[in-house]
This record gives C-alpha cells, sequence and structure tokens, in this order.
C-alpha cells in the first residue's frame, strides 16, 4: 500500500533567487585567487573548475527538482487524474520539460566553454570566457522563471492534498451541494469539515477516518455535483468525478427529501441517472438525509416513485439471495438525519458491510484466494469411539462465566473506590491481601523510622538464624581450642618439670592467643569498632558506662576497664574474655588474666601500628596521610570528584580559526 | 479551505492573537532600521548588490510618484508641424517630387564597384601576428618552428578537409571553429542565430580573411533565409552581409550586426 506523500518535495526557487544560491555557492566552494603570473595550466584550470563546478550544481538542482516531482505516468490513476483536474496535466508536463531541456542546454554550454578554454593563452581571455560560460547558464534559467514559479505553486497545493489512500476500504459520500454530506463526515470521523448554509462550501476532497469491525476505513467528503454535461464542469466538480471514478470504493449517494438544500428530489434523482455509469462495479447505497424535517412516508406519490427508482438502480449491485424484494420496498431505503443523530452509526454500517462483502467476494473471485484455499485444509480427527470429549475447562471458569451470564459482577477494586467517594478521596486498603503466618499481625503498625534511623537498615528475616550459628560456631571452635591445648600439653607432660610444664602451658597460650587475634585482624576489613560511631550520638560506649552497668551486673569491672583501656582496637577480645571468667575457675581465670596482662604489655606496641599496605612504622604512615591530604586538598576545593574530573579546554577552537574572509586577508585572526 | 491548511482554518475559527496589528504595524515600521543597518553593513560584492537592488526600488518608487501626480503637473503645449505642410506663402506652388527610386540592388552594385562600404564599426583596433597566432615547435629536437596555431577564433565551411597533418602551416583548432553567429538587425532589433556562411574580409589583412579568421570588424557572410527577406524582383534573398561587432574568442560566441 503505497501512501503517497507529496509533502517530501524540496522547494523550487524562482529564477532569480535560484541564480543567486547557483553562484554564491560556486564563489564560496571554489579557490578566489588566481594571478597573472601563474602558469598558464593553472589558470586554466583554476577558471575550468569554476565554469565545471557551476555546471555541475546546476545539474543537481535540476535534477533534484525532476525526479521529486511525481510523473503523472508513474503514479495511481486517480492520483494522475486529480493533478490534471487541479493543475493542468500539459502544463505541469511542459513546466518539468522545459527544466529538463535547461538542465541539457547548461550542460551542453559548460562542455563548449570549458573546450574553448583549452586554448586560452591568458588570464584575462580565460577569466572572459568563464564569465560568458556563467553569464549564459544564468540567463537561460532566468528564461525560466514561469516555469520555476508555476511548479513552486503545484508543490505548495499538492502538499496540502489529503492523503488518500487508493487501495483500501473507502466510502465516498456524494450528491447535490447542501444536502448534509460534509455534516455527515463529521458525525462519523473526526474531520473537522466545515459547514455553511451556502452551496459549494466543500471545494476539495476532505478524508476522515473512521472504524468498523476493527478496520480502518477512509470517509471521502466530495464537492456537491451539479446536473451538467461533463465538458461544462469546474474544477471543484471534477475533483468529485475523478474521485467517483477511480477509487474502488462504497458510494453513498444522499439525497435531501426535505428539499432544503433548494433543488428538488426530481432534479437529485436525474443527476443521479445522470452519473450512474460512474457507479459501474461499486457497491452503490442511497441515503436519504434530513428525514427531521420531513418524514419519508410524507412525501408526494411520484417523489416516493424516484426514491424507489434511485433505490432499485442501486440494488442492482446486489446479489440475487439479498435482494429478496427489497428493490421496490421504500422502507428498506436507509434514512438518516445527521442533524438529531438519527440512525447515522446504522447507516455507516450498512455501507461498511456492503464494501467489505463486494471486496471480500472480489479477492474470492480472484486467482490469490483459489490458490489460498487449495494450500489450506483443515484437519479433523477421525472418532475412535462415540465417546465425547469436549474441552477441558475448569470448574472455576465455568462458575465464572455462569455469574457473568447471569449478570453478577464481581466487585472490582474500582467499584470500591467509587463507592466510597471517587479517585481522591478513597485511599485502596491492599494490606487486606497480606499473606503473613498470623493473619492478626495484618493490620499491626510497623515502625518504620526508630532513633532517627530506617528500621529497614536493620532488619533482617533471618537474624535469629544468624545469631544461633554464629554462637554455635564460636563454641565449637573454643571446643576445638581448648582440646589442642590439651592434647599438646598431654604429648611432652612426662619429659618436663612443674614449673616448665607452666612456662610451656603459658608459651602456648600466648602464641594461640597471637594467632587468634592475627587471624581477626586479617579477617576484618576495617578496624572500626562494631558499633559506629554515628549510631552512638549519646557516647555511650565508653569505658565509664561499661564501669557502671558490670557493677550494676554484679562484676568487677576494673580488670575489664584496664584491658580496654590498653588495648582501645580489639572488642572480641574482650567478650571472649568475659565468657571465659564466666565459666572457668578462679585459677584459669587468674591465669586469664595474668596472661591478658602479659598480652596487654607485648601486644600494646603492636597494636598501634596501622597493618598493611608496606608502611613499616607510624611516622611514614602519618606522613603517608599528610601526603594524600594534600593531593586531595585542592580538587576537593574546586569541588571535584576525583582526579579523572578534569576540563580539557579547547585552546584553538576551529570556527574562529578557520574559513575564507569575507572581503581582506586572513593574515591574523 | 483545503483539509491541511490548519493556520488558516484555525485564524478563521478563532481569528489573529489579539495584539497582532500593533505587533504587525511595529514590524513593518522596524524593517526601515533593518534596511538601513544591513545597506551599511555590507560590503563588497553583497553591497553592491544590495545597493544595486535599493537602487531600483527607488527608481521604481519615483516612477510611481511621478505617475500619480501626473494629474496636477503641467505640461507645455507643443503643436508640431504636420508632414507635408507648406508655408503659407508657398501654398501656391505645386511641389514636384523628382526623386529617382532606386532599387536596392543597384545601389549595392555601385557601392561594390566603388570598393566602399558603409560599415557600423568602420575602424577597428589591429592584431598584430604574435597575438594572432601561437608558434608551434616540431621536429625530432623541436628546433623547426614554422607551424602557427591560429589563437583566434576561425571559420572552416563545410567541405573542409585540412592538409595533410605534416604539411600544413596554419593550424585552425576545432575548438575555435565557429558556425553561428547571433546576428541583431539594427531596424527591427532582434537578434537571430545564423549560420555563417563565408568570412568575406578580415580588416587585418587578406592572409586572415583566406584563413577565416573572425576577430572584432569582420565582414562575414550569414544565411539569412530564416528572416524570410525578398527582393523587389520576387526572389528570396538567403545571405546577407554582417559585421563581427565583438571578439569571439573571448566570449565564446560570434556576434554580429547585419548590414542594411
Amino acid at each position: 500500500m503505497v501512501h503517497y506523500n507529496f509533502k517530501k518535495i524540496g522547494v523550487v526557487p524562482a529564477a532569480k533567487d535560484f541564480i543567486d544560491i547557483v553562484l554564491s555557492k560556486t564563489q564560496r566552494k571554489t579557490p578566489t585567487v588566481v594571478h597573472k603570473g601563474y602558469a598558464i595550466a593553472r589558470i586554466r584550470k583554476f577558471y575550468m573548475r569554476k565554469v565545471k563546478y557551476t555546471q555541475e550544481n546546476w545539474h543537481e538542482k535540476l535534477s533534484a527538482i525532476l525526479d521529486e516531482f511525481p510523473r503523472v505516468d508513474d503514479i495511481h490513476p486517480f492520483y494522475a487524474d486529480l493533478l490534471n483536474v487541479l493543475y493542468d496535466k500539459d502544463h505541469y508536463k511542459l513546466a518539468l520539460g522545459q527544466l529538463n531541456m535547461a538542465r541539457n542546454l547548461i550542460d551542453k554550454i559548460s562542455k563548449d566553454y570549458v573546450r574553448m578554454m583549452k586554448y586560452a593563452d591568458s588570464l584575462y581571455r580565460c577569466k572572459t570566457l568563464k564569465k560568458a560560460a556563467l553569464g549564459r547558464m544564468c540567463t537561460l534559467m532566468k528564461k525560466q522563471n514561469a516555469s520555476l514559479t508555476y511548479l513552486d505553486q503545484v508543490r505548495q497545493h499538492m502538499s496540502r492534498l489529503p492523503s488518500i489512500d487508493p487501495n483500501t476500504r473507502t466510502l465516498l459520500v456524494c450528491g447535490y451541494p447542501n444536502v448534509g454530506k460534509s455534516s455527515f463526515m463529521n458525525k462519523v470521523t473526526r474531520a473537522d469539515v466545515e459547514v455553511q448554509p451556502y452551496a459549494f462550501t466543500t471545494k476539495s476532497l476532505f478524508v476522515g477516518h473512521t472504524d468498523y469491525k476493527y478496520l480502518r476505513w477512509q470517509v471521502i467528503d466530495t464537492p456537491g455535483i451539479l446536473d451538467r454535461p461533463l465538458e461544462e464542469r469546474n474544477t471543484i466538480e471534477m475533483q468529485s468525478i475523478t474521485a467517483l471514478a477511480h477509487l474502488r470504493a462504497c458510494v453513498m449517494y444522499v439525497v435531501d427529501i426535505s428539499e432544503q438544500c433548494g433543488y428538488t428530489i426530481k432534479q437529485q434523482a436525474s443527476l443521479f441517472h445522470s452519473i450512474k455509469p460512474l457507479f459501474a462495479n461499486k457497491p452503490l447505497m442511497v441515503v436519504c438525509n434530513k428525514t427531521d424535517v420531513t418524514a419519508i412516508d410524507s412525501l408526494g406519490a411520484d417523489d416516493k416513485e424516484l426514491l424507489r427508482g434511485m433505490h432499485s438502480a442501486a440494488c442492482e449491485g446486489l446479489e440475487a439471495d439479498q435482494m429478496d424484494g427489497i428493490a421496490g420496498d421504500l422502507a428498506s431505503i436507509p434514512t438518516m438525519s445527521v442533524l438529531t443523530e438519527d440512525s447515522v452509526s446504522n447507516v455507516k454500517s450498512m455501507a461498511c458491510e456492503m464494501l467489505l462483502r463486494s471486496r471480500v467476494e472480489m479477492k474470492l473471485k480472484g486467482k490469490s484466494a483459489n490458490e489460498v484455499l487449495n494450500r489450506i485444509h483443515v484437519a479433523m480427527p477421525t472418532p475412535r469411539d462415540s465417546e465425547a470429549r469436549p474441552a477441558l475447562i475448569p470448574e472455576m471458569v465455568t462458575e465464572m462465566r455462569a455469574k457473568r451470564e447471569a449478570g453478577e459482577r464481581r466487585k472490582t477494586e474500582r467499584d470500591l473506590q467509587e463507592a466510597n467517594g471517587g479517585a481522591g478521596v478513597y485511599s485502596a486498603d491492599f494490606r487486606k491481601n497480606y499473606m503473613l503466618e498470623n493473619d492478626d499481625w495484618k493490620y499491626d503498625i510497623m515502625p518504620e523510622i526508630l532513633d532517627g534511623h530506617n528500621v529497614l537498615d536493620f532488619v533482617d528475616p533471618d537474624i535469629e538464624a544468624k545469631l544461633d550459628e554464629l554462637e554455635r560456631e564460636e563454641e565449637e571452635l573454643q571446643r576445638l581450642a581448648e582440646e589442642e591445648g590439651q592434647d599438646a600439653m598431654e604429648d611432652e607432660v612426662s619429659d618436663l618439670e612443674e614449673d616448665e610444664k607452666e612456662l610451656l602451658g603459658k608459651i602456648k597460650r600466648r602464641k594461640a592467643k597471637i594467632i587468634e587475634t592475627h587471624r581477626e585482624k586479617k579477617s576484618a576489613a576495617d578496624n572500626a569498632p562494631k558499633v559506629p560511631r554515628k549510631l552512638d550520638k549519646e557516647r555511650k560506649s565508653n569505658t565509664r558506662t561499661m564501669r557502671t552497668e558490670m557493677a550494676s551486673l554484679g562484676y568487677d569491672p576494673s580488670a575489664a576497664v584496664e584491658r580496654a583501656r590498653t588495648r582501645s582496637q580489639s572488642r572480641t577480645g574482650r567478650k571472649r574474655q568475659r565468657d571465659k571468667s564466666m565459666d572457668m575457675d578462679t585459677d584459669e581465670q587468674e591465669r586469664g588474666r595474668s596472661l591478658s596482662r602479659v598480652d596487654a604489655r607485648s601486644m600494646s606496641r603492636g597494636r598501634s601500628q596501622t597493618p598493611g599496605g608496606g608502611i613499616k612504622d607510624l611516622e611514614t604512615a602519618k606522613k603517608a596521610l599528610k601526603i594524600a591530604d594534600k593531593m586531595q586538598f585542592k580538587r576537593n576545593k574546586l569541588a571535584k570528584r576525583g582526579e579523572g574530573d578534569r576540563h580539557i579546554p579547547d585552546l584553538k577552537p576551529k570556527h574562529l580559526l578557520t574559513g575564507k574572509r569575507g572581503i581582506g586577508k586572513t593574515d591574523r585572526r | 479551505m483545503p483539509q491541511g491548511d490548519y493556520v488558516e482554518l484555525h485564524q478563521k475559527r478563532y481569528g489573529r492573537q489579539m495584539d497582532h496589528e500593533e505587533r504587525k504595524r511595529k514590524r513593518e515600521a522596524r524593517e526601515v532600521k533593518k534596511k538601513s543597518a544591513l545597506a551599511q553593513k555590507l560590503i563588497g560584492l553583497k553591497g553592491k548588490m544590495n545597493a544595486k537592488k535599493n537602487f531600483k526600488e527607488k527608481v521604481a518608487m519615483k516612477k510611481t510618484i511621478a505617475q500619480h501626480s501626473e494629474r496636477d503637473n503641467k505640461h507645455k503645449a507643443e503643436e508640431k508641424a504636420p508632414d507635408g505642410a507648406v508655408p503659407a506663402y508657398l501654398l501656391d506652388r505645386e511641389q514636384t517630387a523628382r526623386a529617382k527610386v532606386l532599387s536596392n540592388t543597384i545601389k549595392q552594385k555601385r557601392k561594390e564597384k566603388a570598393g566602399k562600404w558603409e560599415v557600423p564599426l568602420p575602424k577597428v583596433r589591429p592584431v598584430a601576428e604574435d597575438e594572432m597566432f601561437k608558434v608551434l615547435r616540431t621536429g625530432k629536437r623541436m628546433k623547426k618552428s614554422w607551424k602557427r596555431m591560429i589563437t583566434k577564433a576561425t571559420f572552416v565551411g563545410q567541405g573542409f578537409t585540412r592538409k595533410p597533418p605534416k604539411y600544413e602551416r596554419f593550424i585552425r583548432p576545432t575548438g575555435m571553429r565557429m558556425t553561428k553567429a547571433h546576428t541583431t538587425h539594427p531596424e527591427l532589433k532582434c537578434t537571430f542565430q545564423l549560420d555563417i556562411i563565408g568570412v568575406k574580409k578580415n580588416p587585418n589583412g587578406n592572409m586572415y580573411s583566406q584563413l577565416g579568421v573572425l576577430t572584432k570588424g569582420t565582414i562575414i557572410e550569414v544565411n539569412v533565409s530564416e528572416l524570410g527577406l525578398v527582393t523587389p524582383g520576387g526572389k528570396v534573398v538567403w545571405g546577407k552581409y554582417a559585421q563581427v561587432t565583438n571578439n569571439p574568442e573571448n566570449d565564446g560566441c560570434v556576434n554580429a550586426v547585419l548590414l542594411v
């Protein structure tokens, strides 16, 4: 389906502007400097280039115009005829022909002058030859001014033609002026056609689109036609005739039975019969309009006869089975009143049905339908027994269907909304469909913000499980460590003496501790405190509060406080110590304490170093921090995101440093 | 109104914006300033073109104003004497017209005998030989320089075949050969493109006439059958003399004026 788009035709300039365009392009795009002292070949080349360039330019622009304008012989006959009616095919072809000839002549001129320039032996001669060549081309185009202006007017008008697709489903509305065709269009489609009491309000074809049976239909409104012989018709009427002649559409001949349009039914009938040859092979419908003023039954006998005659002529095109004696029946003539919108949609459906039927018929009659039908075969399985096997429809679906048949409608959320005050007033209760373990929790109020923090940041559905697991793991590890310690001790017990055994145990335990803490440190990605500073607004995690709390619980906090003060880094150790002190007996506790003191003394030095990164001591670490700070200082002041966030200036902008001067030299910029 | 004319349709239905007239008036008033600014700003070729355009407009405007005020202008009433009017004291005499109507052909024959013609360009700038000919070197060592190439436009005639290249002394390049001349009829003031029949005389010398060189002032014979001239005797004139009025090698075409 080709959709003709006449809007893409480029503007055709008037002769004067055209010449200006081409000549100024030559001036800009070719070299401008030549001197008497250059080699003659160079001079010749310079001027020949100008002539050739101008010729190529003209050729290109004229070819573009000639290509873009549609060729009357190559387009759909409807559009060809329409162009003929509107713009006179001969004039149109002549104008294009003139441009074509001009193009060929320009080529010839250029060829001749370039040939002559080969024998020019001075700058003056080359220059005059080039001047003559360009001058001749331009005078040629000046003579084409009339064609160019005509073509531009044609282009402007053509680009505003309504885009009618000649191949799709179309309803064509025709009749005398003022019978109500444009009003019908306005009712049936979204087209906004002017409706006025004077005749020939619609002066050109109008297109609107409507829907029927999920398909798009074109409705074309034509200007009114008068009853005249073809030779006397004016341009406006000829457009309707063209549409009638070429478009395969369902024709709706609108009759004004109230005669308000100023033409009697007799005149309308005579027009109908005179343009009947145009309705050949098209589904035809005679529609009576303005029934709100006069009912069809209140007409005179001869008027009714005329209407019957028209209707029977219209029904001639129908199939025999559809006829059924409706030809003579006045009641079967479709009537409508556009003003009161009475049975307008009926009429439209009737027309669409007629056209659909005829189109389907045509397709079936054609070859391609048979080809497809021959290839299609619907296979039905042969029944193996007489058991009926209907389609399986789930119970819920049948229940729903029964309910819907009965007229019951499920109450939807939207109904609830409307019932309870509308869109702005009612807020839907989405909590009623929550799926929770305990249905009582559905309407519980969950806090979202607690102490200035989002509760959801700290919520974890598996938190209990994770905690249990962690505790179990810890216990495991502890047990293993103890076992290891005991096993190790039992091996060499026999060889050693009492105090040596003690020392050995001490050493072993200390070693184990060292390894343990080292592992912790390694695994800890950051050695930030477990309770971050931001959650500790009241500054409660310090030794003072710990002391008071432990005292309130009934323990002696002094040891813990001392440890905390010396070992400010690690916290898990503290927890472990506490457990140990809770579970073991006193000498273990003492040993633990003494160990901790030993550890405290030796560990403190090591702990104060920041590990990792290849830095060997605190001095260098501090220096490194300082250097990093210094590097970031300037950038942060300028609010840069990082070292990559930099601006690269353009020190030699191209638009300032290139190009020719209009006048003068380009020594400096 | 066609379907696609949305702008006009909107204007028809809702009218223009309320200050439309005001804005239009102000815009037109500003045009004057824009025009003058442009005239001052444009330089070079564009400036000249602009000035020319403005001048034309000015002239046209002045003319229309003069025409409009034509009614109020006063003119001197001139009374011209009609042709053949005779003063009162000679009214009695009879006029004898003794002019002998000589036919054009006789006049031309007399002129030919006398060897004098009245031509539109009586004096023409002489063309020197080195301007007319270009020396071509030939030979194995490119030492011989007896060949000459004609740098001006030439006419060779239809049945022309050149001498064998080894012997031809004057070379008339194909690119410079002209067959048609744009001849103007001095009385009718219109120009036709007529075929050249031959070169009658070149004012620079006989040699050039023989070679068929077309320079400014050359008398050529052109085919005027297109004009449909007829002698008093009833014969059709198909050839007439014309004089070349431009430099064909500079313009690429031959412009000539028909001799009566």
